[in-house]
């Protein structure tokens, strides 16, 4: 892989998170009313001099392309402004939800290419069995059933009928001044509903595409090499096809982020988990623009982080695509 | 004194839409020790089918052995164990394949790959393979061998790839040899020099060679004997000599025949009018009957089984005629 590549995709991203932010400034000019209003917050009842310094901070007094010109310049110094809500600097505010989130997203994408791949490989393996025909059903069921029925459904399930795992919020309170050990583990434990709920969606769709690829794969001249010179049948599923199998499976996880993080906006409302997604759900109702832009700002940048990233590991995984 | 390997009647056949087929129909054939046997015949006759039977790798389902005996060094393979035969695969019997372009996996180096093959039956371990893999390299012509091992298939010219295949099919120093049309897939200049490796290998390693291939002028400079297969049944089988020079089948004459005296090297097999019937076709009488010149009434109705009617064994009834 060469430097000139890495270099090219980097600056396509930076390209990208500039498309977010003159859309982010957009969104606030097209706004109706005056947008100092707008950015002080519909709901916040501001006074006239804390239009005023909007007003000022923003350059809404100057011609639009310097008003972009200023916007752009903060965003660059990571200043998304104030959430006039919460009194405080919308970084700060996305800082202290950012890591939830990002916890909450990765473990659920881990959760379901592991399983999801899994249950794909092992139904690759009998293309008419039994295992092969719950894949279907699965992947079908779970692509039909939206993520909040499956949160409430959890939640019904495991607040009620079998309570082992909290079904609200990131940490007992009682734990408060517990070692970080057990916090640790009790994070873990709140973890496990929303992340599977969120995780299962995928799940269901890496199983029935890693099944595909997987049948595809195993049909090819190399497996017959691989089986001639005596390989066992686990090292020619999991060494050999897999290998091969991961490419397109690798494609589409780094597709599937963005739509990750949308989903986890529902899930961290429906668990109350701490996260980026209830700050943006709890800011769309008050109206919070800044907090709304920061949080598309932040979602957008992970998105943009984890598709270079994809293509980087796509790169790596497929020798052939090396060096070009 | 037995053969090293000998196929008696053997009945492979494969489940298809239009119901069970027989693929290959009482097939027998000998390889000695260090011998090479020639097989031919047109496309689609079962000279794939018939090596993959001894290698234990048909497709499965759709096909299985249904019946006759396959034995190496007098142990019987159609009733051997999974374990058994993927045990048997590199020490006992090794194949190489008519797609070199695609026989190799394009995720492992081609070291990895011969090293692998030298690790699942010896125990040695992965440096000391990985030593033996470039030596094995160098063995089979290949240029900067250290190198080369480090390539990846897609960076080698498909010639090179077959030399790779061969590499690894003789990695485990295996009894019998199969090598299933290993030059129709490269340029004519290639060619040659395969055949040419296939030779010192055979000399030098003293594996038998079971070469299934379309150019004459090979089987003429390498085979020992020749089966010659149609529609799959052995129709011929005689010593190299004689079905060159004396072919008796009007099928193999036709092959023959058609090849001019002189510059066989590069001729293929002729084409003979008509087209093999398909599978499920096949009715009770000579399968070549439609596109024979010496058809008698018996023909159509009596399938002619292999037996020495005149110079050599030959499957056909009207075998006077054709000689005159
Ligand atoms: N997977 C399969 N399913 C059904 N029929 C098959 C399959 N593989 C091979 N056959 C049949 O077996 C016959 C012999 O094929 P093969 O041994 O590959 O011929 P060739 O002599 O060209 O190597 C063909 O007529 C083909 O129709
Ligand atoms: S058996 Fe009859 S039809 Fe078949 S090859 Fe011999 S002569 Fe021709
Ligand atoms: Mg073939």
């Amino acid at each position: 892989m060469n430097t000139s590549y890495i270099l090219r995709r980097l600056f396509y991203g930076l390209l990208l998170m500039l498309g977010v932010v003159v859309l982010n400034f957009l969104l606030i000019r097209l706004a109706p009313g005056d947008p100092a209003v707008v950015i002080a917050g519909e709901m916040g009842g501001a006074t006239e001099e804390m239009l005023e310094s909007i007003r000022e901070e923003y350059g809404l007094n100057k011609p639009v392309l310097t008003q972009l010109g200023i916007y752009i310049a903060n965003v660059a110094q990571f200043d998304l402004g104030e959430s006039f809500f919460f009194n405080q600097p919308v970084t700060t505010l996305i800082g202290h939800r950012i890591g939830p989130t990002i916890l909450l997203v990765i473990t659920a994408q881990l959760l379901s290419i592991v399983l999801g791949v899994f249950l794909g490989v092992i139904a690759a393996r009998k293309p008419n069995g039994p295992m092969s025909a719950f894949v279907s059903v699965f992947a079908t069921i779970g692509y039909a059933v939206p993520v909040f029925w499956t949160g409430i459904m959890l939640i019904i399930l495991f607040a009620s009928v079998v309570p082992i795992f909290p079904v609200e919020g990131m940490q007992s309170v009682k734990l408060r001044d517990a070692g970080f050990f057990v916090k640790a583990l009790d994070v873990l434990h709140h973890l496990i509903l929303p992340a599977f709920t969120l995780a299962i969606i995928y799940l269901a769709q890496y199983a029935r595409l890693s099944r595909a690829s997987m049948l595809e794969v195993l049909g090819s001249d190399y497996i017959r090499t691989a089986r001639a010179k005596g390989a066992s049948e686990g090292s020619v599923l999991f060494k050999h096809a897999l290998r091969n199998a991961a490419l397109p499976i690798l494609t589409v996880a780094g597709l599937q982020f963005g739509n990750l993080i949308s989903g986890a906006l529902l899930v961290e409302t429906v668990f109350n988990w701490p996260g980026m997604g209830r700050l943006a759900f709890d800011s769309i109702l008050r109206r919070d623009y800044p907090t709304i832009m920061g949080v598309l700002f932040f979602a957008s940048f992970m998105v943009v982080v984890a598709n270079i990233l994809t293509d980087l590991s796509y790169r790596l995984a497929d020798p052939r695509l090396r060096g070009r | 004194m037995s053969a090293l390997l000998e196929i008696e009647d053997l009945r492979v056949t494969f489940r298809t839409r239009y119901g069970e087929v027989t693929a290959l129909d009482s097939v027998s054939m000998h390889v000695n020790e260090g011998e090479t046997l020639g097989v031919v015949g047109e496309s689609g006759c079962g000279k794939s089918i018939t090596a993959l039977s001894v290698m234990g790798l048909i497709p499965s389902p759709p096909g299985k052995i249904a019946g006759g005996s396959i034995r190496l060094n007098g142990e019987e393979l159609t009733t051997a164990s999974p374990a058994r035969l993927r045990a048997m695969r590199g020490p006992d019997a090794a194949m190489i394949f008519q797609e070199p372009m695609t026989s190799l996996n394009p995720v492992f180096t081609v070291g990895d790959q011969i090293a692998e093959a030298i690790m699942l039956h010896q125990k040695v371990d992965k440096a000391q393979a990985l030593k033996d893999a470039v030596a094995l390299l160098d063995r089979v012509g290949i240029p900067s061998p250290e190198t080369r091992a480090k390539d990846y298939p897609h960076q080698l010219s498909g010639g090179m790839r077959q030399r790779v295949m061969i590499a690894m099919a003789v990695s485990c120093r295996p009894k019998v040899l199969i090598a299933d049309e290993p030059t129709t897939a490269l340029d004519v200049t290639v060619q040659a020099q395969i055949f040419d490796l296939l030779n010192e290998i055979q000399r030098d390693f003293g594996v038998a060679i079971i070469l299934i291939t379309h150019d004459m002028g090979a089987i003429s400079e390498m085979a020992d004997r020749v089966a010659v297969m149609y529609a799959g049944r052995v129709i011929e089988d005689a010593s190299a000599d004689d079905v060159l020079d004396y072919p008796q089948h009007p099928y193999a004459r036709g092959l023959i025949d058609c090849i001019p005296a002189l510059g066989r090297d590069d001729h293929r097999l002729a084409e003979i009018p008509g087209v093999v019937p398909p599978l499920h076709l096949l009715g009770q009488g000579c399968a070549f009957a439609d596109r024979c010149a010496f058809k008698q009434d018996r023909c159509t109705r009596e399938k002619p089984l292999l037996g020495s009617h005149g110079h050599h064994p030959v499957a056909c009834h009207g075998i006077e005629e054709a000689r005159l």
